[in-house]
């Protein structure tokens, strides 16, 4: 039981704890010495918190293992790991206690709202509780005005609110918060100087400071900067002169507040105050107490200080200002040179030898090749322990690694703009995306940039390569999906899913092989033939890369792309390598070598930039089998034989075939014209990704967040597009053919041959109004019958577009100003322009609806088609079959580049929704 | 947020049944302001300031009227009149007609959070009338009280016994001034003052009132209880920028997010972490800054990257030197952060195409070579400049050099970048 002060005072409770008898309020601390020692056993209160779940850790195992135990509402059970061993978590402090927990400490993380209440109750139930340390900021002044006097009843010493707590570098004990962040050994040097700050970043960086002049701490202490500071200047004071071990304090001081006005010191003391120009500010910014009303504002604080100091100036290297009692100063660089003044008047020498200097050093500096005044030209210095070896091996680390997080609904690679609607693949919109060839946008999906037209022509021989799918298990199985009635989504997943691990095993290894040897070889552009291959060359020789890399039978197909590659003028490092690897020696090149050439070759910049992972880098060659696999797929086995695809010969297609032309070649049969070619690049550029939230997206993210990205060689690339294709189907991908089937039904008797001719000869306004008239009377007729559901016009108006008195979808304003530009002619779109006039006209509209984008698809689309539909070719399904296949070749691109941001960012079944946030129906 | 006079004090007292002066405010017709000096004897003329902006009776900005004519000739003068005081200047946005108070007593009293006590405060004089700080000290009680139990009345009838103060005003005093806590206490406030309560004798009842005759308060930001009194946003005097506007958006718990727009013709901005920091760095580049900003707090990544982009929005067109500035942190990753903020810098390139910029970074903390290495990887694919320092070089150095890029920036420089980056004027 403490005795009480029982001196009647005005106004305030007089039954206060007895504590030092200096004070006039409770203090508990007698010396700096008591403040953060080994004997004390913390409880962290919301200890599984954000922020205390990085600091905590960290306190605990520096201290020794001083923390008993935690506290989170509805975490009981649940611990917190740490080095030195696991801490129990419990629901309260009263579950803690009963528990047989016992702690004299309690340190704050709750939000600012519930530290009041978290405080109070800490105190209420825990008779042992002497000291309670605050890191929370923002909390607000009614509430520390209760905390204070709450625990001033129960004689519990506060430290904060808003601080970093204590750190006593003599006892290697630190109190809540993080001072001296991770490496708190590297800042808390024991040594002679009590530290007391008003920053806490300061605290730790002013005991940094210190080192160079060779002076250690004590106790730092970072106060906060509320308008209440609970242990404030006076109490660190006094407790500072009690203390032994220090011989000296450094106090550094912001504005706002009476705190320091009456210290009286009786040993030295370095004060260093900011915040003279904060004067000016009509309003505080930064610290909540910094800005001061009259009379405590810098000037006075430095005035204050210097009257106890006996000195007439603030202290600096050009007039060091100081006394045996202490020196001012203004800028913390100052504070080392400060203190060791003042302790030689003391006849005290430092603690130990300078550590360092605070001289300017550059750990990284570049010009970029601009010539810069001497003065600002810096040498870079290397940095002290252990940054310099960090920084090493940050020289050494080939690409990037990405910071995981929960990728549920989110991405790294594509979002939707909700109010243009368009979205974008890594910073690319869709709209630009169109003006892009698809095997463009595929590259683009996996390396983050486009490649250049090199890149475009040796990315078409990778993926032409394996397109012919002839005599393939996926083949196969793909045509007893097709035969079987599946739809193409389906199809296409059967053959995919043959494209497992093993398949691209040798791919994978060739590409880390390239890494290994290239990786830190300086190489940073695969273009530039300059290089010297020679020491690479050895190496590969030396470490059995070769072996790695060259097969010992002849490959026929690797053979025939490194010519498709010399015939398309493609020049590589890679494959100045690999011929001179096979140069003169038996066995001949695997083609999943020269792909996995390919694959470095367009990442190569990019992964050298670090905007690339290595985890990219080796599924690259994975994705391109797919994307092959996806279009060799879609035509069955009866029309590609080993020769050739779809009677075109494989080795032409290396040759000279783009892929974008291969992908229309195995829908349509032929390959296209070039007005066909930028037709079908337009159509698939536009479905590229609809954001992360699109069902399409959450079917890949879906299938590498169950797989486990946390471990990127475990994710099975084409289980991810499986689960892509699984997410779409004739709801999601197939409605494009409702407006085909809409055009078909409005055009069949018209007797149409070309629609890409303007000289058509129908009257399309006519056309137009016959139909509005029919499907008004339609609607009305419906509607008369009591149904709601009555069919909707394919196509027409937008949710968001809407309500102007004529409306536009800009997407589909931009092709069809992209198709103006080249004088193409669509009378499909032409149609479509004069339908929504005509609904408006007949009043079946109140404005002028827009035409949307997906009107876009299909006018594009049944253009390319309508011939052969009209000569009968091919059938109304082939028709919905070809749509909704280039549904799906326009989204394999966003899925590639999901599949690949999720491995790279996720974590292990992040996909997952709380039970809380599930319902059942009934 | 802070308020003064009567306009909007004589609204927030009657919360409290606190009584008042009679108050009118500039939309008051001349019927009613004759009513009002009719029924009072007179009435001042105060001008209206938004925010805390004192000492307007000693700059002559308080007209007197007896008559109506009067009255609408001091309405005309102080209506739109400027007031400077230390460093903050207003300009008036109407006037209040406040009533005469024949007062036989005048009371200065305030409630504060007093850092010495470390408890709120009641100051209480009785010998009002005259500035307070020219009292000596055994006219006026400073008297600390207990915040659980709140303002009591014996904390005032003590503190006013002790002063000497005529008994007959006690009673009326006391009665009332517990009400001020309620205020207080209730509605988010760290002060309040009134000054002067005139004590008026009733004469009908003979009692005597204490009225309010003008009125002072400022609330705490991080006390949404202030929002209760549904005040009007604008009434505080701090113009905000566009720029701290989007950016005081973002202020929530986890990081700070304090922005103060120093010279919007700046050239260098810092993304200040820490408040420390913040004060240096503030200190020494002075008006070549565009903000004082500090950012510290471990914000995440999605916070940093927000502020980033409204940050560089706002100031890059105009930027020689983006200085990236701070101490060795204790918790703000310094991964996360650089991350957020070169990304941010991508962002803005790709959106609005290049703008040369010298960049100076300064930091130390957890993660702190994975960030620089981030910011140098980002800053050399964006063909830009830099300099990044360890956090054991000292701050005002680092500070220095920038302000040397700066100036080389200013001289010829920035055409130099200009150029190597392909921008043209």
């Amino acid at each position: 039981m403490p005795s009480f002060h029982t001196q009647p005072r005005e106004g305030q409770n007089f039954m206060l704890p007895r504590g030092e008898k200096e004070f006039p309020y409770f203090v508990g601390i007698h010396s700096l010495a008591d403040m953060a020692t080994k004997e004390d056993r913390v409880c962290v209160l919301n200890i599984l918190g954000g922020e205390s779940t990085t600091v905590t850790p960290i306190s605990h195992e520096y201290s020794g293992g001083n923390i008993v135990c935690g506290v989170m509402p509805g975490r009981s059970g649940s611990v917190m790991k740490t080095k030195v061993g696991d801490i129990p978590v419990y629901n309260n402090v009263l579950e803690a206690i009963n528990d047989g927990k016992r702690f004299n400490v309690a340190v704050v993380y709750v939000p600012p709202d519930g530290v009041k209440d978290a405080v109070i109750e800490a105190v209420r139930v825990n008779p042992d509780l002497k000291k309670v340390v605050i890191l929370t900021e923002k909390v607000k002044v009614k509430h520390a005005r209760m905390i204070r006097q709450y625990c001033q009843w129960r004689g519990v010493d506060v430290f904060g609110a808003n601080c970093l707590g204590i750190g006593d570098a003599h006892n290697h004990v630190r109190i809540g918060g993080a001072l001296g962040g991770n490496a708190p050994h590297e800042s808390l040097v024991p040594g002679s100087i009590a530290l007391y700050s008003n920053s806490g970043n300061f605290t730790t960086t002013i005991a940094t400071y210190l080192l160079t002049a060779g002076w250690g701490t004590t106790v730092s202490l970072s106060s906060g900067k509320d308008v209440y500071i609970h242990f404030a200047a006076p109490e660190f004071t006094h407790a500072m002169h009690n203390d032994d071990r220090s011989k000296a304090a450094v106090m550094y001081i912001e504005p706002g507040g009476y705190y320091e006005k009456d210290l009286v010191f009786q040993k030295p003391v370095v004060a260093c105050v900011v915040g003279r120009w904060k004067a000016k500010l009509t309003r505080s910014c930064g610290h909540a107490g910094a800005i001061a009303g009259s009379g405590d504002d810098a000037a006075a604080k430095e005035r204050w200080f210097m009257e106890k100091f006996g000195v007439k100036a603030i202290f600096t290297p050009e007039t060091p200002a100081c006394s045996a009692k202490g020196a001012v100063v203004t800028n913390i660089a100052h504070i080392p040179q400060a203190m060791t003044s003042v302790m030689m008047m003391n006849g005290i020498r430092p603690d130990f030898e300078p550590r360092g200097n605070l001289a300017p050093k550059c750990w990284f500096f570049s010009p970029q090749d601009i010539e810069l005044p001497k003065e600002l030209q810096l040498p870079v210095v290397e940095a002290l322990e252990p940054y310099n070896q960090q920084i090493a091996a940050l020289g050494r680390q080939v690409g990037a690694i990405f910071p995981r997080q929960p990728m549920k609904d989110c991405s790294g690679a594509s979002r939707m703009d909700a109010a243009t609607q368009v979205s974008q693949l890594h910073g690319v919109s869709v709209l630009d995306a169109a003006t892009h060839t698809l095997e463009e946008n595929l590259v683009l999906a996996l390396i983050r940039e486009y490649p250049n037209a090199m890149g475009a022509a040796m990315a078409n021989v990778a993926m032409n390569a394996f397109v012919n799918q002839s005599g393939t298990t996926g083949l196969l199985a793909a045509d007893a999906a097709r035969e079987a009635g599946s739809s193409p989504n389906v199809v296409l997943s059967t053959g995919v899913a043959i494209v497992g691990p093993n398949e691209v095993k040798p791919a994978r290894e060739a590409v880390q092989a390239f890494i290994d040897l290239f990786g830190m070889s300086g190489m940073t552009d695969p273009a530039n033939l300059s290089f010297d291959l020679q020491p690479v060359l050895a190496r590969a020789s030396q470490d059995g890369i070769r072996e790695r890399l060259v097969g010992s039978k002849s490959g026929k197909r690797g053979k025939a792309m490194l010519t498709a590659l010399e015939n398309r003028g493609c020049k590589s490092v890679f494959l100045e390598f690999l011929k001179a690897l096979t140069d003169g020696v038996d066995g001949g090149l695997r083609d999943s070598t020269v792909l996995a050439a390919i694959c470095c070759h367009l990442g190569w910049r990019p992964l050298m930039k670090r905007r690339l992972s290595v985890t990219t880098m080796l599924a690259m060659p994975w994705h391109f089998r797919i994307f092959s696999t996806l279009v060799g797929c879609v035509v069955p086995s009866d029309r590609q034989d080993k020769k050739a695809f779809q009677g075109v010969d494989n080795g032409e297609l290396m040759d000279s075939w783009s892929f974008t032309e291969t992908a229309f070649l195995a829908l349509l049969g032929r390959r296209p014209t070039e007005e066909e070619l930028f037709g079908f690049s337009v159509l698939v550029g536009l479905l590229v990704t609809n954001g992360p939230g699109t069902i399409s997206a959450q079917g890949p993210k879906g299938a590498v967040s169950a797989d486990g990205p946390m471990d990127p060689g475990r994710i099975q690339v084409n289980k991810g597009y499986i689960g892509f294709l699984t997410h779409t189907g004739y709801a999601h991908g197939g409605n494009g053919y409702e407006a085909i089937a809409f055009l078909m039904e409005r055009f069949k008797d018209s007797g149409l041959t070309d629609p890409g001719n303007p000289n058509h000869g129908l009257n399309l306004d006519a056309m137009a109004m016959a139909f509005a008239t029919e499907y008004k009377a339609y609607k009305a007729k419906a509607k008369f019958a009591g149904s709601m559901d009555y069919a909707k016009i394919p196509c027409v108006n937008h949710p968001v577009f809407k309500g102007k008195p004529e409306n536009f979808d800009p997407r589909e304003v931009f092709v069809d100003n992209l198709f103006k530009g080249r004088k193409s002619y669509n009378i499909f779109q032409d149609f479509y322009h004069r339908l929504v006039h005509a609904l408006f006209k007949s009043g079946i509209s109140t404005n002028v609806y827009c035409v949307n984008v997906d009107a876009v698809i299909a006018v594009i689309l049944l253009k390319m088609l309508w011939k052969p539909y009209a000569n009968g070719e091919i059938t109304a399904s082939a028709l919905e079959s070809a749509a909704f296949t280039t549904f799906l070749f326009g989204r394999m691109i966003g899925s590639a580049a999901e599949i690949d941001d999720h491995t790279n960012r996720g974590r292990d079944m992040d996909t997952r929704t709380a039970a809380s946030a599930c319902s059942f129906v009934s | 947020m802070q308020i003064t006079g009567m306009k909007w004090g004589a609204k927030l007292l009657k919360y409290v049944d606190f009584p008042t002066a009679e108050i009118l405010g500039p939309e008051a017709s001349p019927e009613e302001i004759q009513a009002l000096i009719d029924k009072w004897g007179g009435c001042l003329i105060k001008p209206i300031f938004k925010g805390g902006i004192g000492k307007k009776g000693k700059a002559g900005l308080v007209g007197k009227a007896t008559d109506l004519r009067t009255a609408l000739k001091e309405k005309e003068r102080l209506y739109f009149a400027e007031h400077t005081h230390g460093n903050q200047s207003s300009k008036s946005e109407g006037v209040t007609f406040e009533s005469f108070v024949k007062a036989e007593h005048e009371i200065y009293v305030s409630i504060t959070d007093n850092t010495q006590y470390r408890a709120p405060t009641l100051t209480i004089t009785h010998h009002g009338g005259m500035d307070i700080e020219e009292l000596p000290s055994h006219q006026i009680a400073v008297v600390p009280f207990d915040p659980l139990t709140g303002l009591k009345g014996f904390v005032i009838s003590n503190a006013l016994d002790k002063m000497n103060a005529p008994n007959e005003i006690l009673s009326p005093l006391v009665q009332n001034i517990t009400k001020l806590w309620d205020l207080f206490n209730n509605y988010g406030m760290t002060t309040l003052e009134i000054n002067p309560i005139r004590i008026y004798r009733d004469p009908v009842s003979k009692r005597l009132i204490p009225m309010a005759c003008d009125f002072k308060c400022a609330f705490d930001g991080d006390d949404r209880n202030s929002k209760r009194l549904n005040l009007p946003a604008n009434l505080d005097n701090t113009n905000l920028s566009e720029y701290e506007l989007e950016v005081n958006q973002l202020r929530t718990y986890q990081g700070q997010s304090d922005v103060y727009v120093i010279n919007p013709a700046g050239t260098i901005t810092a993304m200040t972490f820490g408040g420390g920091a913040n004060a240096l760095v503030t200190e020494l580049l002075g008006d070549r800054a565009t903000i004082s900003s500090d950012f510290g707090g471990n914000p995440p990544y999605a916070k940093m990257k927000q502020i980033s982009d409204i940050t560089y929005r706002h100031w890059l067109p105009q930027t020689n030197v983006l200085f990236i500035i701070g101490g060795k942190a204790n918790n703000t990753d310094i991964y996360e952060t650089f991350r957020a903020m070169g990304d941010g810098l991508r962002t803005y390139f790709n959106e609005r195409g290049p703008t040369p910029l010298f960049v100076v970074v300064g930091r130390g903390g957890p993660n702190l070579i994975q960030g620089m290495g981030y910011m140098k990887d980002t800053l050399d694919s964006l063909g830009l400049p830099h300099a990044m320092f360890g956090y054991d070089s000292a701050m005002s150095e680092v500070i220095n050099y920038a302000q040397a890029v700066d100036e080389w920036m200013r001289n010829g420089g920035r055409e130099v970048i200009a150029k190597k980056l392909g921008v043209k004027k």
